[in-house]
């Protein structure tokens, strides 16, 4: 086996790819969170009407991200992107105090769902860099995610305009990816 | 005593013409970037030089007489002069692509200096110049007012912004009443939640404007996409979407794409006024688009809307584009 065969042979093992799944309620930073993993400008973000789809190397994955909007209206069509979902980040306006409610069921209503079983979820508190955003901890209470045990399961707090904090996910993202593959 | 310049091959013509043989020649050479690199820094400004040189002495006019006498008012001739312009060696010329409105006979004056044209033997040439001069530093203060605009985000604070935005309401809805600020209804016109404050996002103010004019000036143009959007199968959010346009056409500004368009219709400078009709442009053209195109659902908002881009793209790229709403006929 010469030097070539072998420089092939690692050129021909492509990354693993990792199909995730970015959820939660509109106006909640799910494009501005995708277009940073990217490492795209996210100053001329506009509501997401339908769906972005982006692909990312990190740590030897190859990250299919599919950033679905989350107004009300077109909910209902989430269901559609959930088969063979390696990983669900579900994102939250911590500052948007009023909606927690509605946020918290919706997630309740995803963990349900049989074709997301065992998928491991990943939840940013996203806006952290405003005054008024809640907590990581308040958060994880208010959801009762303690209460979750047949997933692994993260909050992680985040600012998906300064970039704060997404490293951090998205480490526990490949970490989790490997531990469930093995 | 017209000009039969037009009947030569100018300068710019054969750069262009070079260009084409050159992207043959890139084609056939292994080192791409190289060859770039020798091209840009070597052939053109060389050739350009000797060609300009020849046909300055063979016509006894400068590039810019050349091309203000052969051309017509419009992109063809804006675009050579602003090429002829921003390429110059000349300071002043250079600095004549980005001169205030009420400076601009100055700078046609100053260019005739350091040019040497004489207004007796060509005595169109400064009116031709000044239009050209009009409207491309127009093009470039029209992008600064409008990047102005989106950088100003909706404020609930702010007393007019609410007025505009109940404004938009009532030219859309006007024999429904809007129950409270806060509401579901805003979603019968496309809103996502219930309060429309957190949907302008990065085109803020730019995006609510362009709403309200294509509202005002097309109102009933207006209600009827407004209508076709609330189609059971083919629907869409009338006011996001709208704002996904705002970002088109924004987009389309910056990247110096809708010059063309703006150069043929503007007659001087290209104002705020040009833009948000082209923005109803945009809007009108993209709902015949969505309908005729029968998407499957909104989720496939996306892909055709990419479809719509690339078709408006090659629309802009047209010598002779321009771009105006023009409605059917029927009701």
């Amino acid at each position: 086996m010469g030097l070539l065969s072998i420089l092939r042979k690692l050129k021909s093992s492509p990354d693993q790819e990792v199909r995730i799944l970015l959820l939660g309620l509109d106006n909640g930073g799910k494009t501005t969170l995708l277009k940073q993993l990217a490492s795209e400008d996210i100053s001329h973000i506009t509501p997401t009407q339908g769906f972005n789809i982006k692909s990312v190397q990190s740590q030897g994955f190859k990250l299919n991200v599919w950033d679905i909007g989350g107004q009300r209206k077109i909910r209902p069509y989430w269901r559609n992107y959930f088969e063979n979902t390696d990983m669900l980040i579900y994102v939250i306006d911590s500052a948007d105090r009023k909606r927690f409610d509605e946020t918290g069921q919706e997630l309740a209503e995803l963990l349900d769902e049989e074709k997301l079983s065992g998928v491991p979820v990943l939840i940013f508190a996203n806006k952290q860099d405003l005054l008024t955003a809640a907590p990581a901890s308040e958060i994880a209470e208010g959801l009762n995610l303690h209460t979750i045990r047949d997933r692994l399961w993260q909050i992680q707090s985040c600012s998906a305009l300064t970039g704060e904090g997404i490293q951090e996910g998205m480490n526990w993202v490949c970490r989790s990816v490997n531990a469930k593959k093995k | 005593m017209h000009s039969s310049t037009a009947y030569f091959l100018d300068s710019i013509d054969i750069i262009d013409y070079i260009d084409r043989c050159k992207r043959l020649l890139r084609a056939n050479t292994g080192d791409v970037k190289m060859f770039d690199y020798i091209w840009q820094h070597l052939f053109t400004p060389f050739l350009r030089f000797w060609f300009k040189w020849f046909l300055r002495h063979f016509t006894g006019k400068c590039e810019l007489q050349r091309i203000c006498g052969g051309y017509r008012p419009g992109a063809a001739r804006t675009l050579r002069a602003e090429y002829s312009l921003e390429s110059s060696k000349n300071k002043v010329l250079r600095a004549a692509v980005s001169a205030e409105e009420d400076k601009v006979e100055e700078c046609a004056m100053a260019i005739m200096k350091e040019k040497k044209v004489s207004s007796q033997k060509d005595p169109a040439f400064k009116t031709s110049l000044q239009v050209c001069l009009m409207q491309i530093s127009g093009y470039k203060i029209l992008y600064g007012s409008v990047e102005e605009l989106r950088k100003q985000p909706f404020d609930c604070e702010n007393n007019s912004h609410e007025t505009m935005l109940l404004r938009l309401w009532d030219l859309l809805m006007p024999s429904t009443k809007l129950e409270s600020r806060i509401t579901k209804q805003w979603g019968d016109i496309g809103f996502q939640g219930d309060d429309p404050k957190t949907d302008f996002r990065g085109m803020g103010m730019l995006g609510l404007t362009n709403l309200i004019f294509f509202s005002e000036k097309y109102t009933d143009v207006a209600r009827q996409v407004l209508s076709h959007s609330g189609h059971p199968k083919l629907g869409y959010s009338y006011a996001i979407v709208g704002i996904n346009l705002t970002e088109m056409v924004f987009s389309l500004l910056r990247s110096g794409a809708l010059k063309p368009h703006f150069y043929n219709t503007a007659f001087q400078s290209p104002k705020m006024e040009h833009f948000h009709q082209l923005y109803c442009y945009f809007a009108y053209e993209f709902d015949k688009f969505w309908v005729e195109e029968k998407p499957e659902s909104i989720m496939e908002f996306n892909r055709y809307r990419e479809k719509f881009h690339e078709k408006m793209k090659g629309l802009l790229q047209q010598p002779d584009v321009s771009l105006c709403l023009t409605v059917d006929s029927k009701p």
